[in-house]
């Protein structure tokens, strides 16, 4: 009996997900909400994890956010085999450069440094996914930062070659882009059947991961009125449907193109899974709207699952106590649900996913 | 202004329009009085309604009957399927109110959504809408269109275009027009006295210092600085993506937007049933219900009147401030 006990509890251990924490930017609001995180119930239970970063830092957050952290410290050979919640050192900023609501290249370095020894372990197995607290950008590009963003920086730290995206996640909705970053003047002539199939495959294989077996997905058009027949512009007719016309052959749960602004109600009364948007503020508007405190952002398509609240490092009340971690919870929750996914199909997927059956493998776990 | 009637176009007869004139007439009939102009054969003839001489009689009509200033059109309707022969009469009945108006007949105008292709094919309609058309025969040369809900209210700087020709469509002129347009109605017609104008960007994070797009630089932070210094509260460009949440909203009485969807995602996300559109900017008040003909579920009684009661409610509103 004693034996079977222990085979199920190390069932139950083995079964569960790895989640590696680490503190994004440490001027921010960062190491205060993933303490407070922490204090939640449900997320010591939930998974085993690992907080990588100086224990100076995630002291200061556990004071800031009132509350006490005890730190497992281990090394990190020990990460191999690590239970319940460990603490993995590092020494990514002097306790003196740690200055609160300021961008500074010591801030970058360290949220840099941390980021790079979480992508590390998940490359060698340690652990399935990775949260990240809030970034600030500049303090990563004074720091050395060469990418454009952060997506691309793992992209490239990880080796990846694929096609990626920032997916914007709120609650039971995910959006993705056709485009994203560019000047608004641009959009129309970046939008072509390809960028849309792309966002399309990344919201459907996505959602599948979250573990919706079979997504159902809007795309939005790009003109006032879905251009009114052609009235407001002709890319609706000349692109977008074609696009979800392919999309729709290769048996994808997919529809469109919709006014962008009734095609948030949609979303919002459960009909649909992922909006695919056209360009940046057509999603973004209606999520942060929507949502403000409860968005996360996925970095979509990349090797493994790897997700962050949707806002910022918050410097206007960093060290104040007054973060809210709703967001980052939603980012724990979600990550686990993904992690647990790849887990359960990382065989099978090649054989199950009608994107791969085509043999597209332009995005790849 | 206070006791004339407000004058409501029948809009496309094929739609849901008679079916909201009578919602609308049921839910107001003890609280203002409007009239309605169009064709009594396309009305529901089991509902009470009332053929009047002249708008004044509105008022005297209204506990009873939806009162009814005909006009008659060419052919009787299938909901659903607007008849072209029909599209002028559309078109004379928006003509008919504004005439009204200027006759001191009708305190204000609210109009129920028009067909454009109908219009465009029966009659060779050639405005993008109903805003242009209105401008038209009042004589101005820039109209603005407010959508207003009771949690935003929210100005689209350009409106009925494709996307792609957003940007040059946006100018220092034009936004500085609309700008004040927008200021003098909250002033005068809103009872704001000092509003608080916040601008969008057009671009992501409105533009992240010139790295996503020009226009913040070139157009829109002139304009601002310009009003700011006859020191009107403006504030922006503000990225869009953070301006329509609810601690935001707080911060201003208007927001300005620069396209279309960037003015219609958040108001519809918000306020789907309750959003008005006002016009600014005529030498009248117009409003009207924020959706479309509804072809798809004409004449099956189901149609939502929120929207158009709301906008008779704000045309009384603000036409009580003249």
């Amino acid at each position: 009996m004693l034996k079977q006990r222990q085979l199920e509890e190390n069932f139950i251990a083995m079964s569960r997900q790895k989640i590696a924490i680490v503190p994004g930017d440490p001027s921010g609001i960062g190491p205060e909400i993933v303490a407070k995180l922490l204090t939640q119930d449900g997320v010591k239970d939930a998974a085993d994890i690992l907080l990588i970063g100086d224990s100076h830092l995630w002291e200061r957050g556990a004071k800031q956010a009132n509350t006490e952290i005890e730190l497992a410290t281990i090394t990190e050979d020990q990460t191999a085999h690590f239970t319940g919640c460990a603490h993995l050192n590092m020494h990514s900023i002097d306790p003196k450069d740690v200055k609160v609501a300021k961008v500074t290249v010591a801030s970058g370095t360290s949220a840099l440094r941390c980021l790079d020894k979480a992508m590390d372990l998940a490359v060698a197995g340690h652990v399935d996914c990775i949260l990240f607290a809030p970034f600030n950008k500049a303090a990563m590009t004074s720091a050395g930062l060469k990418a454009e963003d952060e997506h691309r920086y793992m992209a490239r730290y990880l080796g990846f070659r694929g096609y990626h995206s920032e997916i914007n996640v709120l609650d039971d909705l995910m959006t993705t882009r056709v485009t994203s970053h560019i000047g608004l003047k641009d959009v129309a002539a970046n939008i072509d059947e390809q960028g849309i199939l792309r966002a399309v495959q990344l919201a459907e294989q996505t959602l599948r991961r979250a573990g919706k077996t079979r997504p159902s997905i809007a795309v939005a058009a790009l003109n006032p009125h879905a251009g009114d027949n052609g009235k407001f512009g002709r890319e609706e007719i000349d692109i977008i449907e074609p696009a979800i016309r392919f999309c729709q052959s290769k048996q994808i749960n997919v529809s469109g193109p919709w006014p962008s602004d009734t095609v948030f109600l949609k979303a919002k009364r459960g009909e649909v899974d992922a909006v695919v948007t056209m360009y940046h503020d057509q999603g973004q508007i209606a999520i942060k709207l929507l949502g403000f405190e409860r968005g996360v952002t996925v970095a979509g398509g990349l090797p493994l699952p790897i997700a962050t609240p949707a806002h910022g490092t918050a410097f206007d009340i960093a060290g104040q106590n007054q973060a809210n971690a709703s967001a980052i919870r939603q980012a724990f929750d979600l990550l686990l649900r993904m992690a647990k996914t790849h887990s359960e199909t990382s065989e099978r997927r090649s054989k199950s996913d009608p994107i791969y059956a085509e043999g597209n493998n332009s995005v790849t776990w | 202004m206070r006791n004339l009637p407000i004058a409501l176009t029948c809009g496309e007869p094929a739609g849901i329009g008679v079916e909201l004139a009578h919602k609308a007439w049921q839910s107001l009939r003890h609280e203002l009085s409007f009239f309605w102009i169009g064709d009594p054969r396309h009305l529901d003839q089991y509902l009470p309604f009332k053929t009047i001489s002249k708008p004044l009689d509105a008022r005297d009509v209204m506990p009873e009957a939806l009162p009814v200033l005909e006009h008659r059109f060419e052919t009787k309707v299938t909901f659903g399927c607007p008849d072209v022969a029909n599209s002028q009469g559309v078109i004379n009945v928006i003509e008919k109110a504004v005439d009204l108006i200027r006759d001191k007949q009708a305190s204000s105008l609210c109009t129920l959504p028009i067909h454009k292709q109908a219009l465009k094919d029966g009659a060779d309609f050639q405005y993008p809408g109903h805003t242009e058309f209105l401008a038209f025969l009042a004589g101005v040369d820039h109209v603005v269109m407010m959508l207003s809900g009771p949690n935003l209210k929210v100005v689209p700087a350009t409106i009925h275009i494709p996307l792609r020709d957003v940007p040059d469509a946006l100018n220092t002129v034009e936004l500085e027009k609309t700008i004040s347009i927008v200021r003098k109605a909250l002033i005068e017609k809103f009872s704001i006295s000092d509003p608080r104008i916040a601008v969008a960007g057009l671009n992501p994070h409105a533009g992240e210092s010139g790295k996503f797009g020009q226009e913040e630089l070139t157009v829109i932070m002139p304009v601002i600085q310009k009003l700011q210094a006859k020191h009107w509260r403006v504030t922006g460009p503000n990225s869009a993506d953070t301006l329509f949440y609810k601690a935001a909203r707080e911060k201003y009485d208007v927001a300005i937007a620069m396209y279309h969807d960037q003015a219609l995602i958040p108001i519809k996300t918000l306020d789907f049933d309750a959003g008005v559109n006002v016009t600014l900017g005529l030498p009248f008040v117009r409003t009207s219900p924020d959706h479309g003909t509804a072809l798809d579920i004409a004449g099956k009684g189901i149609a939502n009147p929120t929207s158009t009661i709301e906008a008779l409610q704000l045309a009384a509103r603000l036409s009580s401030q003249e």
